[in-house]
């Protein structure tokens, strides 16, 4: 039992893991029960660590895709000859869970890398985690361009962490460009009211909303920012139409089935388009018993658009297996998983400055589109890159129960409609 | 057009609140039990109710009837496993029974949240409207569903006024929240009663979350927060007390609603929040609780 | 019988410090991570043991004190660079300050009603964090640029002797002279006030210890995980679990309140492996425990011992 400890040591970054662990088998085993001795790290399986909160939609789905990627690699031969193991841990959507799991998965499981979470505001705990432990972590849905902020500030602290989805300002304009294809070209709409809750991914979003908005003919009346907690809708709803936009510019992630809802019980007679992530889940039409009909969404990927060769076989599998169709984050954790799992390939070893290095190279065609990261000189040091040719995201409508795909017009398979108590025609002012 | 609006989205709302508290009142004042697993129960009724309609292709009413039904079956295991034994355990001393009745439902609030997450998720569901469309009130388009809630929960509230005060098994029910001691010598059946209770409490705390997922949406993570809402509500109203506790949720209702509306509506609850700390302070006993 | 038992616990505690104590020798850093928080929750459930089960004042809001003292302590250091001690002391203050508010009620109000002001108090600081998020973070919280120590162990280390501090102190005093006072007018005010003792003076007395030590936990908490935030040092979720590592401990003890903090939490990151559901049977085994065993843990000890 000592030798493959020793060997696992060697491996290890950081001398203070490596005197603890020596500790840890001699008695942590038979002290607590729990305390298994670690695999020697160039034989059995590459484990991964996945965190998420299996109860909401979204985490769910981090959790299934990277299971379905961690088949789909083993089926084709592992990395050379190892297969990749995936252990998960459930966060219940706190930073604290969050960061337990994820020491537990460093410093326990002993995992290569980690993909976890998509909420900003606990991919931001990790983050400083994954420098202190050297564990390579990347967040597949989490937007806040605080994250790559900070390892472009401090490359040598917070290279381990990267963002593996669109951050807020991308999201942002990918949203602007649609408003001046399909919301200022056809209906004329002259102005309009941004409505996000409040949180750290929606405060890049807004900043770049208000930037770009105006640029393509869309005049901000006012930006409404409310408590993820909100039940109540009913005033946010009065307050925008008291203001006479044409149309409004949503920023949700954390809420999504009560505006939706309310804005179609109430009847709000203004179309709403943006960002409004769970709408990309499948089960939002149950959710909200087909409230969501005629809203609009930016998202990564429709199961039934070809972004790439590799969407559509992806959201197959999915559907087979686990009966719904991925989430945004759903697609961004599978071709997570494979980024790391090429980079450790690449790397032949496990080591994880070697995987960062290797990381930072991507260059692979994922369900979302091409996967690569921007570079520590960049803002958005280890985000992904956005743009015609890597990744861009599409727009979806929720009508009569499907999710149509109205944008960008190379890939869209059917036309916008609005529910009849909106009014597209809205007088202006 | 603000002003009708604030007068109808505050009374719907506030019939909410008052409908989620009367059951945690009437319960404390017949048997003493604060229970705080209130909003689990609530948030069982609204899920199980939009599931079985989902399920089982329901109309609104008969998933309401569903959830209904899951709120009472949940409220007699409430009682059965949790509160009751430890009535009736003789390990508990007498005067400690409050404390122990406050943490077992804690556990027990926090069970059903995980276990609801666990079965539904914890995305925000809705019910489908008990009447779909919408109304124009003096220029004011509210949907009809929204009065419809309202309407409903005062039904509630005058059926329970008739059951207390004008059957036979209402009576004991009263007297009980008077004297529960003299209303054993005389010979009643205690348990009987706190059955009684029980069940128009599993009923009365079913209806409102069904009601509320029709008109705002419940969540598992709701749980919680409704508690929260009920035990302040009721606090301020007076403990026991039915009628304070309808006044109080008018109070809470319409001060939320204005500070919505009027300055913003981030800072909803806040003014509530702090007068209930002010009258709770000033008035410890609530607006017309007794001692 | 009493004498006899608090040596005997104190004799079963200190070989379990020592055999804590090297913990960083035999246990690994990753278990070392999740003791040092059990660690500073053993101090919070302390603390509210103190006014539970001594002041008989049902507090739903130790993590009112707590987060005065972890806020306190996290904006200072962020806003005025002052040493981590400096910063620590503040918080305490703060968290003093926020027990005088709280005692202030208190020696009005009674059960249930004392309950929900102590309740409304926490959801009030929440608002108030998140509403002046510019400074204090808002829901996402705060990094401070200190903390402790980046070494497993050495953080290990300073939980471990705070929290045996702590404990030690809590116990003298609740068996002092205010310890008894105290469970005098928790039981019957009245009757301990037409004895001439100052109800009020000791209540306040019971709610700036409680505080002082919340507060000190909350702002050590926050250098230890190098942030402040409403989910681990504010939530009421966070308060539960205190409240329930206490009673299921064994309330009345102080020393049942550590060792039920322990407890759960090991067991918590024990059934880790369960995902969603580990808190459901973590919280169905605490439900269990404390309907069986109303004594707690520390209570299922004295029992067998007074058997025997």
């Amino acid at each position: 039992m000592e030798d493959p400890q020793l060997e696992e040591d060697q491996m290890n970054p950081t001398k203070r893991i490596r005197k603890l662990t020596l500790g840890a088998t001699a008695l942590g085993g038979l002290a607590l029960g729990a305390a298994m001795p670690a695999l020697a790290a160039d034989s059995g399986p590459i484990k991964i660590g996945v965190i998420g909160e299996a109860s909401s939609v979204a985490g769910a789905s981090i959790i299934n895709a990277a299971k379905l990627a961690a088949d789909d690699i083993n089926q084709a031969g592992g990395i050379d000859g190892r297969k990749v193991e995936i252990i998960t841990y459930d966060d219940h959507s706190s930073a604290s869970d969050a960061v337990s799991a994820f020491k537990r998965l460093a410093t326990q499981d002993k995992v290569a890398a980690v993909v976890g979470s998509y909420i900003s505001e606990i991919a931001l705990a990790i983050e400083p985690w994954s420098g202190r432990l050297h564990m390579p972590y990347i967040t597949p849905g989490a937007a806040s361009t605080k994250i790559t902020a900070a390892v472009h500030k401090n490359y040598k602290m917070n290279k381990y962490t990267f963002q593996g989805w669109l951050n807020s300002a991308f999201l942002a304009q990918s949203v602007c460009d649609f408003g001046k294809d399909e919301m200022v070209g056809p209906y004329h709409m002259k102005t309009a009211v941004i409505m996000s809750e409040d949180a750290a991914w929606t405060k890049p979003l807004d900043e770049t909303y208000k930037k770009c908005l105006p640029k393509v003919g869309l005049k901000v009346l006012d930006e409404i920012r409310f408590n993820p907690d909100t039940t109540d809708f009913t005033p946010i709803f009065n307050k925008i139409e008291g203001q006479h936009p044409d149309v409004i510019v949503t920023g949700i992630s954390h809420v999504g089935v009560r505006p939706t809802v309310q804005w179609h019980d109430q009847q709000v007679p203004l179309p709403m388009f943006g960002i409004s992530s769970q709408a990309s889940t499948s089960t939002f039409w149950k959710d909200t018993n087909g409230a969501a009909e005629g809203v609009l969404t930016q998202t990564g990927a429709a199961p039934d658009v070809a972004t790439t060769p590799k969407t559509m076989p992806f959201a197959k599998a999915y559907q087979a297996k686990f009966g719904d169709s991925p989430s945004y984050v759903g697609y961004a954790a599978y071709d997570d998983v494979n980024a790391f799992a090429q980079a450790i390939k690449r790397a032949g070893s496990t080591d994880p400055d070697k995987i960062v290095a290797e990381m930072e190279k991507t260059k692979m065609v994922g369900t979302t589109g091409t996967v690569q990261f921007y570079g520590k000189d960049n803002q958005y040091a280890h985000g992904l890159e956005y743009g015609k040719g890597k990744v861009t995201g599409l727009f979806i409508q929720w009508q009569s129960g499907k999710q149509v795909t109205v944008w960008p017009e190379d890939v869209a398979n059917g036309k916008m409609k609005f529910p009849s108590f909106v009014k597209l025609t809205a007088a202006t002012h | 057009m603000t002003a009708i609006q604030i007068l109808i989205d505050g009374f719907v709302i506030s019939a909410l609140y008052g409908l989620g508290a009367i059951g945690f009142t009437l319960i404390f004042g017949v048997t003493g039990v604060l229970n705080l697993a209130h909003g689990g129960i609530m948030v069982i009724a609204a899920l199980v109710g939009w599931d079985a309609a989902n399920r089982f292709s329901l109309d609104p009413y008969g998933a309401a009837a569903l959830g209904v039904l899951a709120g009472l079956i949940a409220a007699y295991v409430t009682y059965f496993v949790v509160i009751r034994p430890i009535q009736r355990s003789k390990r508990i001393p007498a005067d400690e029974t409050e404390i122990f009745i406050l943490t077992a439902t804690l556990l027990w609030g926090v069970m059903i949240q995980e276990g609801m997450a666990y079965l539904f998720s914890d995305n925000p569901v809705t019910m489908r409207p008990l009447l779909p469309g919408v109304v124009h009130i003096l220029g004011d388009r509210t949907p009809v569903n929204e009065l419809m809630i309202g309407v409903l929960c005062w039904v509630v509230i005058g059926l329970l006024w008739l059951v207390v005060y004008r059957t036979r098994f209402g009576k004991p029910l009263l007297a009980a929240s008077e004297n529960p001691r003299a209303l054993g010598l005389l010979g009643f059946e205690m348990s009987n009663i706190h059955l009684f209770s029980w069940t128009i409490y599993g009923i009365l705390t079913g209806v409102a979350g069904v009601l509320l997922a029709s008109f705002l949406g419940v969540s598992s993570a709701s749980a919680g927060g409704l508690t929260a809402s009920a035990f302040s509500i009721v606090v301020l109203g007076g403990l026991g007390s039915v009628w304070g506790s309808l006044i109080a949720a008018y109070v809470v209702g319409y001060m939320e609603t204005i500070t919505a509306y009027v300055i913003s509506p981030q800072l909803r609850p806040i003014p509530a929040l702090i007068v209930l700390v002010l009258v709770v302070y000033l008035r410890p006993q609530g607006i017309l609780g007794r001692r | 019988m009493k004498t006899i038992l608090r040596s005997r616990l104190l004799w079963l505690m200190l070989p379990a410090l020592v055999i804590a104590a090297v913990g960083p020798w035999w246990l690994s850093a990753y278990y070392l991570g999740v003791l040092t928080m059990a660690y500073y929750f053993g101090v919070f459930a302390m603390s509210w043991d103190l006014l539970f089960g001594y002041a008989g004042m049902v507090n739903f809001g130790p993590t009112f004190l707590i987060g005065l003292g972890a806020y306190g302590a996290a904006l200072l250091d962020t806003y005025a660079g002052a040493p981590i001690v400096v910063c620590l002391i503040f918080g305490g203050l703060m968290s003093i300050i926020g027990g005088i508010l709280l005692a202030l009620p208190a020696l009005k109000l009674r059960g249930a009603y004392f309950g929900l002001v102590t309740l409304v108090a926490v959801l009030l600081l929440r608002y108030f964090i998140v509403i002046f998020s510019g400074f204090t973070g808002g829901e996402i919280g705060m990094m401070v640029p200190d903390i402790l120590s980046i070494d497993t162990a050495t953080n290990y280390e300073y939980a471990l002797w705070f929290m045996a501090a702590s404990a030690l102190i809590l116990v003298i005093i609740s068996r002092s002279s205010l310890g008894l006072i105290l469970e005098a007018t928790g039981q019957d005010p009245i009757a301990a006030a037409a004895l001439g003792f100052n109800v009020a003076k000791h209540r306040l007395a019971a709610f700036c210890i409680s505080a002082l030590f919340s507060g000190l936990a909350g702002g050590m908490m926050v250098f230890y995980s190098g942030t402040a935030s409403v989910g681990t040092v504010i939530d009421i979720s966070i308060g539960v679990q205190i409240i329930i590592a206490a009673v299921v401990g064994g309330r009345r003890t102080i020393l049942g309140a550590m060792i039920g903090s322990i407890v759960i939490l090991l067991a918590d990151e024990l059934l880790r492996p369960l995902g969603q559901l580990n808190i459901f049977v973590v919280s169905g085994i605490c439900l269990a425990v404390i309907i069986v065993f109303p004594g707690g843990l520390l209570g299922l000890m004295h029992r067998q011992r007074e058997g025997a």
